[in-house]
C-alpha cells in the first residue's frame, strides 16, 4: 500500500556516464544492426560530428542507483512484484553525448488510485526526472507512470 | 537504410518503414537487462514470475520501448527527436515476434523547422497492441 503523501517527495540524485561500450549495448539488445550507433568512423561517414544517442538513452541511470535499479520504487513502498509500467515520455531539450556525464533528479509528481477493470484498486505513481549534463544544461525531461496493482 | 543526421522531408500520411523484430527469447531480455539495467527478476527468473502469477517471464516494457525508439529515430533522425511518449498496454513473451509501425499525423509549422506528429506501435503476432505511442520530430522545409 502506498501512501499517498509520497507525493512530491525527493528521490535520488545519480550522476552518470554516458559511455560508447554502454552505447554498444544498448543498440545490440535493441536489435539495432547500424554501426553508426557506436562506431565514431561510421557515425562521421553517416554525416554526425558525434556519436547518436537512442531515445531512451537516459535508461543507463538505472545501473548506478545506489541500492539497485529498483530502490527509488522500493523507497515510495511499491512492491516489485505487482509493479507495472504503465507510461513513459520524453522531452528532448539538448543533444545528449557520449562522454556527457548527466545528472538525473527524480521526484514524485503524483499519486493516485483508481478501480481497475476487474475491480481490484491500482495506484498510480507519477515520477518526473530531470537530466542535466555536465555544462548544467537541462537535456532529457522524463515522466514515468508506475502503477501498483491489487494484491493478489 | 542510415541512420540521417540531417532532418528529413515528412508530410501527412507518410509511413515508416515497417519492420518485425523476434522471435524474441529470454536471452533478448536478458541482453536489454544488462544493457538498460533493468534487474527486475520477473523478466528474467521464470520460477518467481510463476509464483507471482505471471505464465512465465515477460519482456520489459522499457525493451520494445526503446527498439520503437530507435525506428523513430533511424526514420526521422536521431537528433530531430523533440518528445516521445509511450503508453503500455499490453505484455511482450518469449517467442513474441513484434511489429514496429508509425505514421506521421501531421506537419505543422514550428520555431525554424517544420514538427512532424507522429503516431506509433509495436504490435505482437497475435494482433495485440502493446504500446501506443506519439513523437514529435523536426522536419526539413519544403
Amino acid at each position: 500500500m502506498i501512501d499517498p503523501a509520497i507525493e512530491g517527495m525527493e528521490l535520488s540524485t545519480i550522476r552518470f556516464p554516458v559511455e560508447r561500450g554502454k552505447l554498444a549495448e544498448l543498440a545490440r539488445a535493441l536489435h539495432e544492426e547500424d554501426p553508426a550507433w557506436h562506431d565514431s568512423g561510421a557515425a562521421t561517414a553517416a554525416g554526425f560530428a558525434q556519436l547518436p544517442v537512442p531515445p531512451t538513452v537516459t535508461a543507463l541511470v538505472d545501473h548506478w542507483r545506489a541500492g539497485g535499479p529498483l530502490a527509488d520504487v522500493t523507497a515510495i513502498g511499491i512492491d516489485a512484484r505487482r509493479l507495472l509500467h504503465g507510461e513513459a515520455a520524453w522531452e528532448y531539450l539538448a543533444p545528449v553525448r557520449v562522454g556527457d556525464e548527466l545528472t538525473a533528479v527524480a521526484r514524485v509528481a503524483g499519486v493516485s488510485r483508481r478501480e481497475g477493470r476487474r475491480g481490484g484498486a491500482m495506484t498510480f505513481v507519477t515520477i518526473e526526472t530531470e537530466f542535466t549534463n555536465q555544462h548544467a544544461e537541462p537535456v532529457v525531461r522524463r515522466r514515468d507512470t508506475l502503477i501498483e496493482t491489487e494484491a493478489a | 537504410m542510415t541512420l540521417p543526421a540531417a532532418p528529413v522531408a515528412l508530410a501527412a500520411g507518410d509511413e515508416m518503414p515497417t519492420e518485425a523484430v523476434g522471435p524474441l527469447t529470454r536471452t533478448d531480455f536478458v541482453r536489454y537487462a544488462g544493457a538498460g539495467g533493468d534487474f527486475n527478476p520477473l523478466h528474467h527468473d521464470d520460477e518467481l514470475a510463476r509464483a507471482a502469477g505471471r505464465p512465465s517471464v515477460f519482456g520489459m516494457g522499457m525493451l520494445h520501448a526503446g527498439m520503437l525508439g530507435t525506428r523513430l529515430a533511424r526514420w526521422v533522425g536521431p537528433d530531430n527527436v523533440r518528445s516521445y511518449t509511450v503508453r503500455f498496454t499490453g505484455q511482450v513473451w518469449p517467442g513474441d515476434v513484434l511489429s514496429l509501425d508509425g505514421r506521421v499525423d501531421a506537419v505543422e509549422p514550428g520555431e525554424g523547422l517544420p514538427v512532424a506528429r507522429l503516431s506509433l506501435t509495436v504490435t505482437r503476432q497475435t494482433g495485440e497492441v502493446v504500446l501506443r505511442a506519439t513523437a514529435s520530430a523536426a522536419v526539413a522545409a519544403t
